[in-house]
């Protein structure tokens, strides 16, 4: 099917985000790699708190050093006497009990853990098992993401959301659009100038930073690629980052559902699950 | 809705998969299926290159102890009582030389001094230096037959339900030139808090594969009927036998 040709004609009543023609704008491989990939991030992320919860504290140090501490989620006695949950960012302490450091422990009570049992997979404390997970669905996400960018290479449509020079001018315009300072959004194509610039920081730079800091962590691959884990600053370093780069990814998985809810969800919704999609006021499908 | 009404709704209804959450992990099948990535992990990784090695300003003197502190078995006990000089370690199985050795032979042996970081699955990490016997010269002193694929390393320590700890290696492994027999941390005989007075040491896979208080050494072609059946007490726990990563 040809990606630019209207199935529909536009209709005049439409709200400005969906005013256009009906067009095909997900291909079966990308929807399928987006929800496959969705899944591993969840799984990932929840597995990845509850391998954090075996020690959780991060170090801007190669070993352990409580000198170079830049997070640490513990319990302590509070003033009653009572357990409660402290989180500590650069030396600042925050009492955070019932959600950090003293919490949920995926059984239906509360103990000493770090992220509680409702965010982590499994939801009770077990390394083995979450190791399991997250190995699993790292692989699952290495071969989802493979196949997406090798698809999107041999079609030749990857470089449609890969931000460019040109897209720098039009970003304030878009985002005044999105806060509504401005009626319609500026001239753009498939994708719009910050999606672009969001799509490609996620897709080369965050991914594979994950993959590498995540790598990193490993005595195998310390020593079968020496530089990979000093670069980074060391192993407890390697561990900051990855839990960094899982912020910013979350944050990210944050910002992208606001957004499919915001700009026409059932619209976005039927792009993403069977592909065909109303174009909005001065969209296209090119670059 | 009020913000920490939403928080706390969503919380609650996200807990209430926590059930569902733990029986899936607790699947058989599950397992089964989660299990291949540590084989491709295996495959991928392996075991290659050394492990980075570290100054003496590296080292913490206050080696942390993980797991179980000195091991109650009576016998152990006995030995620590003596100074370790009935200690005797037999090393068995598919070998042509079947051999004993005793602390001062072992001694002899221990030709490699190295500082390294010991990385816990937990996360954390520290650096101690280690001086013992390098295993690949030490098996070669035994003669592995042909047959011989596993090296297995029984320890004094038991658990609370009595079940013995154990871990096992391949000879690809142990041939590592950094896979040691070790016999000093950080310039002193091990303690028996730290798994002396013979420890497996294995800076190039996690921690927990480095066994300690060794009191017995066997080459096996396969681990399956040994207690558990997967390599070792943690890997009959649920981790992975190939712990590079």
């Amino acid at each position: 099917m040809d990606a630019a040709a209207p199935i529909v004609t536009p209709r005049a009543s439409d709200a400005p985000e969906t005013s256009g023609p009906v067009v095909y704008r997900h291909s079966v491989t990308t929807r399928l790699t987006h929800w496959a990939g969705a899944l591993a991030f969840v799984l990932l992320v929840m597995s990845g708190f509850a391998i954090f919860d075996a020690a959780p504290y991060l170090d801007a140090s190669d070993y352990s050093n409580p000198a170079h501490r830049v997070l640490a989620i513990d319990s302590k006695a509070g003033p009653n006497g009572a357990q409660i949950g402290v989180t500590r960012v650069f030396g600042h302490e925050f009492t955070t009990t019932h959600l950090l450091g003293y919490t949920d422990d995926g059984q239906g009570g509360e103990t000493a853990r770090a992220f509680p049992g409702w965010i982590t997979w499994p939801a009770y404390q077990d390394l083995a098992g979450a190791r399991a997970w997250h190995f699993f669905f790292g692989w699952v996400m290495v071969l989802v993401g493979t196949i997406y960018l090798a698809v999107g290479l041999l079609r030749r449509d990857l470089s449609l959301l890969i931000v460019r020079p040109s897209d720098f001018p039009k970003m304030w315009p878009m985002q005044a659009y999105y806060l509504r300072l401005r009626k319609e959004p500026p001239p753009h194509g498939k994708y719009n100038p910050l999606q672009k610039a969001g799509y490609t920081v996620v897709l080369f730079v965050l991914c594979p930073f994950i993959v590498l800091t995540g790598l990193a962590l490993s005595p195998g691959v310390d020593a079968a690629i020496a530089p990979l884990t000093s670069l980074l600053g060391g192993r407890q370093f390697a561990r900051t980052w990855h839990f960094l780069a899982t912020l910013a990814l979350v944050g990210f998985l944050f910002g992208h559902v606001f957004l499919v809810a915001s700009t026409g969800f059932f619209n976005n919704m039927r792009s993403m699950t069977l592909g065909t999609y109303r174009l909005g006021k001065n969209e296209g499908t090119g670059k | 809705m009020n913000r920490g009404l939403f928080v706390a709704s969503a919380a609650a209804m996200l807990a209430g998969c926590d059930s569902w959450k733990n029986s899936l992990n607790e699947n058989d099948g599950v397992k089964r299926v989660l299990h291949v990535a540590t084989r491709l992990n295996h495959a991928v990784i392996g075991t290659h290159g050394m492990a980075k090695l570290y100054s003496e300003a590296d080292i913490d003197r206050d080696y942390p102890t993980n797991g179980d502190p000195t091991p109650a078995d009576p016998v152990y006990q006995g030995l620590v009582n003596d100074g370790f000089r009935s200690y005797r370690l037999p090393v068995t199985g598919l070998v042509d030389h079947p051999q004993t050795f005793d602390l001062r032979q072992l001694r002899a042996l221990a030709t490699l001094s190295q500082i390294t970081r010991h990385d816990c699955v937990e996360g954390w990490s520290v650096v101690g230096k280690w001086r013992g016997v390098p295993l690949a010269h030490f098996l070669a002193l035994v003669r592995p037959q042909p047959e011989a694929r596993y090296v297995v390393f029984y320890s004094f320590d038991h658990d609370d339900g009595g079940q013995q700890f154990y871990g096992s290696i391949d000879l690809h492994q142990a041939a590592h030139p950094q896979t040691q027999l070790a016999l000093d941390l950080n310039g002193k005989p091990i303690d028996p808090d730290h798994g002396g007075p013979v420890r497996l040491r294995l800076p190039t896979q996690l921690a927990y594969k480095s066994t300690k208080w060794v009191q017995r050494i066997e080459l096996v072609s396969n681990f399956r009927k040994i207690f558990g059946g997967h390599g070792g007490y943690w890997e009959d726990q649920g981790y992975e036998w190939y712990a590079g990563i």
